[in-house]
C-alpha cells in the first residue's frame, strides 16, 4: 500500500502528464517545418531498378519515386492530375492531340535541360523499338501506359503534342504515371542498361549511392525547380524478414516501415513514440466465377455463394483491420465509386434458399484455385479457407488446389478455350492510375476476356460492356462518373465474382517525422515531409 | 604434391559442369515463367516476347546452357533478369560477404569447439564435461532462425548494443561498423558447427588418448601436458579437420536461414531471391561460385592433412 501523499503526488503527476500530452500534440503540428535529417525506410525487398519507366512494383516505387517528376502529378492523397513538368495542358475537341505545355528552367540532377526533345525521347525511347536507346531497358509497363500513342511531335522547345490512334479517356491520367517521369536522356546514352542503377531525373531528390543488399542513399536536390525537400537524406534498406524489420524499427535502425505483421499492429498503435498512417489502397480481392461453366452462368448461384461467405469476419480475424470490406469491385479511392448497390451481407439462409431456387438444394462440388502468395494477394490461402469453410455450410463443396503465383498466372488467366479447370480462383487488383477504366473495363469487360485483359470469369453483359466502351470514350468528368456509377449497379447485381476486402496501406514512422501522406497510388512522397527536432 | 593438385583441380571440371547442368535443368522444370514475373501481368504479350529474346529465353534449351557455359568461361556471367545488372559483379560482392560470415562464424567454431572437446574428452565424465555436451547438445538442436531472432531482441532491442540487420549502419562503410554487423549473424550461424567440431573433437580425442602411444610417452615420464597437446591433439585433429572443411563447405553456400532472418546480403539471400523470381542467370552463377569453392575447400582440407598427418603423402 502506498502512503497516501505518495499516491495522491502519483495522481497529479499523472494527470500532468495527460494534460501535457494532449498540449503537446497541437503544439507539434502548429511548428514550423523544418530542414534537415534523415528518413530511413525499412523496405520489404531489394528494388530492382532506380529507372521509373522499368518499375512494376511497388517496393521499386518506393525507393525511384522521389527521384522524378511525371509530366503531369496525381494530387495529394487523390488521383486527380495536376500540373507536375508540363506546367498546363490542351485536350483537342476530337480527344485525339494533347498539347503540353512545359515548365521552363527545369534541369536534370545532371545538369542537362529538361524540355521537348526529352519528353520525347523518353516516350520513343520505351515505345519504339527502332529507338536507338529502346534496348536500354525492359518496359512492362509502355504498352499500357503509350499504347495509344501514335506519334510525339515536338512544337517547339517547352511545347509537346502527344497525337493518339483513338480516343482514350483515362490517357490524361497516364502522364502522371511512372513510366512518364522523366528520366535525362544525357544519362540514357551514358549508361546505357546501367540507366537502371544510375538514375538521373528532375526530382527533389537525388541519387547518391546504392549498395546491393544494403541501401540505396538519395539525398536533397538543392537545385529543385519546385520548393525543395526539407529532409537531407532518405536512406531505403530492404530487411527482407517482417520480424527482423520491426526488431530494426524498435531498435532505432529504421524511422519509417512497411508491411507491419498484423499481429503487431495493435502494439504499435499504442506505442508513443510511434505513429501509425493508414489510407485503403486501390486495390481489391476477390473470387472469380467461371461464368461460362454450369452452375455459375446462372446469377442466382453467384448471389448466393456471396450471401454464403461471411466476409466481414475474413476482414475481422484474418486481415486483422488490414483491409476493409468490399461491397463493390470498385476501391472507394478510385472516383465515381458508388455504395448504392446491391449488398450481399452475411446470410447463409438466402443463400440456401437462392440455390434451391436454381436447382441446387443439395448444393454442389467445385474446384477453388488460389496463389500460395503473389503481389496485392494478402494471405490467399486462409482467406480461401475460410471461404470454402463458409461455402460448404451452404452445401457447396470446393476443393482447394493451391500454386506458386508465376504458375497460378500462367494456368489460371487463360482465354475460353483453353478451359480452365477452376470454377472459382482467387485473385487480386492494384490499380494503376486512378481510373475507374482501369478497374472496371480491364477486369469487366466482356472485350477484356483473356488474353486481351482480366475479365478471367470470362464476365459478359451487354449493357455493362456498352457502357464501360462509352466510359473509355467520354472525355467529360461528370458523365464518366454516371457512366461509371450505373455500370457499377449492374456488376453488382450480376454478382460475377464475390468480392472481399480492399487491401489498407499501412505504414509505421517515429513520431517526429511530420506530414507525411500516403497515396492511394503506392509511392511514398518525402518532398513535403518534414522531421521535428 | 604439384601433380596431385592439378589433377583435382581438373577434376572439378565435370564435377561443376554437372552441378550446373543439374541446376540449368531443374530451374527449367520449375513452374513460373522469369520473364512473366519479371514484367508482372500487365506485360503485352509484345513486350514478354522481346524481352525473351533479348534473354536468349526463346531458344532451345541445349543452346541457352552452351550459350551461358560459353559466357562464364569468358568471365560474362549474363545480366541478371530481375535486377537488370551484370551478374558477376553482382555475385561477387554478395560472395564476399558471404565468406565474411564464414571466416568469423567457423573461426568462432574452432575456438570454442575443439578446446571444449579437448577439455571433455581428457576430463571424461566431469561436471565440466556434461556440462559441456549439454550445450553442445543444445547447441545443435536449436534452429538458427530462432536463436537469430532471440539474438536480435536481446543484443539489439534490450541492450541496444549490436546491430540487428543488415551489414553495415546507414551511411556509414567502416571496417568497425562491419564487424559490429558481423556479430549476431555469425553467432547464429556458428552454434551449429561449433557443436559438430566440439563433438567430433571428443571422441575423436577419447579414441587417440587410450592408443598405445599415448601410454608409452606417459610411460617415459614426458608431461601430461605435452603428452596432450603433442601426441594427443595432433593426431586426433585429423578427422576434426576434415569436419571443418566441410563445415567451411557448407558455410560458404551462406546460410540461407540466417541471412534471411538477418537480411544479411550474402549469396544465399541472392540464391534466394534468385530462385523466387526465377532469374535463371543469378541462380546458376550463385550455385556454380558456391559448388566451385566447396569443391576447393574440400581440395584444401586434403591437403591440410599432409601437413598435420605425416604418414599422408601425395604422389611426388
Amino acid at each position: 500500500m502506498f502512503p497516501k501523499r505518495t499516491f495522491l503526488a502519483w495522481v497529479v503527476a499523472l494527470c500532468l502528464a495527460l494534460v501535457s500530452a494532449s498540449v503537446a500534440v497541437p503544439l507539434a503540428y502548429a511548428q514550423e517545418p523544418k530542414a534537415g535529417g534523415t528518413i530511413i525506410v525499412g523496405l520489404q525487398a531489394e528494388p530492382v531498378t532506380l529507372d521509373a519507366p522499368q518499375v512494376t512494383d511497388y517496393n521499386t516505387i518506393r525507393a525511384a519515386y522521389n527521384l522524378y517528376d511525371g509530366l503531369l502529378r496525381f494530387k495529394d492523397e487523390s488521383t486527380e492530375v495536376e500540373p507536375g513538368l508540363a506546367e498546363s495542358w490542351e485536350i483537342s475537341e476530337d480527344g485525339l492531340e494533347y498539347t503540353l505545355h512545359l515548365r521552363k528552367g527545369v534541369k536534370f540532377h545532371d545538369g542537362t535541360e529538361f524540355n521537348a526533345e526529352a519528353v520525347k525521347f523518353n516516350i520513343e525511347r520505351q515505345i519504339d523499338p527502332n529507338h536507338p536507346y529502346h534496348d536500354t531497358g525492359d518496359f512492362a509497363y509502355a504498352e499500357f501506359t503509350w499504347g495509344a500513342v501514335k506519334q510525339v511531335d515536338v512544337v517547339d522547345e517547352y511545347t509537346v503534342k502527344i497525337t493518339l490512334e483513338y480516343v482514350l479517356a483515362p490517357f490524361i491520367s497516364h502522364l502522371a504515371m511512372h513510366p512518364a517521369f522523366m528520366v535525362s536522356p544525357q544519362a540514357i546514352k551514358t549508361y546505357g542498361r546501367d540507366i537502371s542503377i544510375n538514375p538521373v531525373g528532375t526530382g527533389p531528390y537525388r541519387f547518391v549511392s546504392w549498395t546491393p543488399g544494403a541501401e540505396i542513399v538519395l539525398e536533397r536536390n538543392p537545385d529543385y525547380w519546385g520548393k525543395p525537400a526539407y529532409v537531407d537524406k532518405l536512406i531505403f534498406r530492404p530487411i527482407i524478414e517482417d520480424q527482423a524489420r520491426l526488431t530494426e524499427l524498435l531498435a532505432g535502425g529504421i524511422n519509417f516501415m512497411v508491411n507491419i505483421p498484423p499481429d503487431d499492429l495493435e502494439r504499435l498503435r499504442n506505442d508513443p513514440n510511434f505513429k501509425v498512417v493508414e489510407q485503403t489502397g486501390m486495390h481489391t480481392w476477390w473470387v472469380y466465377f467461371n461464368t461460362l461453366k454450369k452452375p455459375f452462368d446462372d446469377v442466382r448461384v453467384r448471389q448466393a455463394l456471396n450471401y454464403a461467405v461471411n466476409k466481414q469476419a475474413i476482414v475481422d480475424n484474418i486481415l486483422k483491420g488490414t483491409g476493409v470490406l468490399a461491397i463493390n469491385p470498385l476501391p472507394p479511392v478510385v472516383w465515381s465509386y458508388t455504395d448504392e448497390v446491391e449488398r450481399y451481407d452475411y446470410n447463409p439462409e438466402k443463400a440456401k434458399q437462392l440455390l434451391a431456387e436454381a436447382g441446387y438444394p443439395n448444393g454442389f462440388s467445385c474446384i477453388f484455385w488460389t496463389p500460395e502468395s503473389g503481389s496485392g494477394m494478402q494471405q490467399p490461402v486462409l482467406m480461401s479457407t475460410a471461404i470454402q469453410a463458409d461455402l460448404k455450410a451452404v452445401g457447396v463443396d470446393c476443393q482447394i488446389k493451391t500454386f506458386e503465383w508465376g504458375s497460378f498466372l500462367e494456368q489460371g488467366v487463360v482465354p475460353p478455350d483453353k478451359n480452365p479447370e477452376w470454377d472459382l480462383m482467387a485473385f487480386s487488383w492494384i490499380g494503376d492510375n486512378g481510373d475507374p477504366d482501369n478497374h472496371l473495363y480491364i477486369l469487366l469487360s466482356g472485350d477484356q476476356w483473356p488474353p486481351n485483359g482480366f475479365n478471367c470469369g470470362y464476365y459478359k453483359n451487354e449493357k455493362v460492356d456498352e457502357l464501360l466502351r462509352l466510359g473509355r470514350t467520354t472525355l467529360d468528368r461528370a458523365k464518366r462518373t454516371e457512366i461509371y456509377q450505373q455500370a457499377q449497379k449492374l456488376i453488382v447485381a450480376d454478382a460475377p465474382w464475390i468480392w472481399i476486402d480492399h487491401e489498407t496501406q499501412i505504414v509505421v514512422m517515429d513520431k517526429r517525422i511530420q506530414n507525411f501522406k500516403l497515396h492511394p497510388t503506392g509511392p511514398f512522397r518525402f518532398a513535403d515531409v518534414w522531421i521535428e527536432q | 604434391m604439384t601433380r596431385y593438385v592439378v589433377q583435382r583441380v581438373l577434376s572439378l571440371i565435370p564435377v561443376l559442369i554437372g552441378v550446373t547442368l543439374l541446376v540449368f535443368l531443374i530451374m527449367q522444370l520449375a513452374p513460373g515463367d522469369p520473364v512473366k514475373i519479371m514484367l508482372g501481368p500487365r506485360a503485352s504479350e509484345e513486350a514478354v516476347n522481346q524481352l525473351r529474346r533479348d534473354m536468349g529465353l526463346d531458344q532451345p534449351m541445349h543452346i541457352q546452357y552452351l550459350r551461358w557455359l560459353g559466357g562464364v568461361l569468358r568471365g560474362d556471367w549474363g545480366r541478371s533478369i530481375q535486377l537488370k545488372r551484370e551478374v558477376l559483379p553482382y555475385l561477387a560482392g554478395r560472395f564476399q560477404n558471404s565468406a565474411y560470415l564464414m571466416v568469423l562464424a567457423l573461426s568462432a567454431a574452432c575456438l570454442v569447439g575443439v578446446p571444449a572437446g579437448i577439455v571433455s574428452a581428457i576430463r571424461q565424465y566431469s561436471l565440466g564435461d556434461r556440462v559441456a555436451m549439454v550445450l553442445v547438445l543444445v547447441g545443435f538442436s536449436t534452429p538458427v532462425f530462432w536463436l537469430g531472432i532471440i539474438l536480435q531482441i536481446v543484443f539489439g532491442l534490450m541492450l541496444g548494443i549490436l546491430p540487428v540487420s543488415g551489414i553495415q549502419s546507414p551511411g556509414q562503410t567502416g571496417t568497425l561498423d562491419l564487424i559490429l554487423h558481423l556479430i549476431l549473424p555469425s553467432a547464429t550461424l556458428a552454434t551449429g558447427p561449433m557443436a559438430i567440431i566440439a563433438r567430433m573433437t571428443r571422441s575423436s580425442m577419447l579414441e587417440v588418448i587410450r592408443q598405445d602411444y599415448i601410454r608409452t610417452a606417459r610411460a617415459k615420464g614426458l608431461r601430461e601436458r605435452l603428452v596432450i597437446s603433442r601426441h594427443g591433439v595432433r593426431n586426433a585433429l585429423i578427422p576434426v579437420v576434415t569436419v571443418i572443411g566441410l563445415q567451411a563447405g557448407y558455410l560458404l553456400g551462406g546460410d540461407i536461414l540466417v541471412e534471411m532472418v538477418f537480411s544479411y546480403p550474402g549469396i544465399g539471400l541472392a540464391m534466394v531471391t534468385g530462385i523466387l523470381a526465377r532469374d535463371f542467370p543469378i541462380v546458376q552463377g550463385a550455385i556454380l561460385m558456391v559448388a566451385s569453392s566447396y569443391v576447393l575447400v574440400n581440395l584444401i582440407t586434403d591437403l591440410a592433412y599432409a601437413y598435420i598427418d605425416p604418414r599422408i603423402h601425395y604422389g611426388t
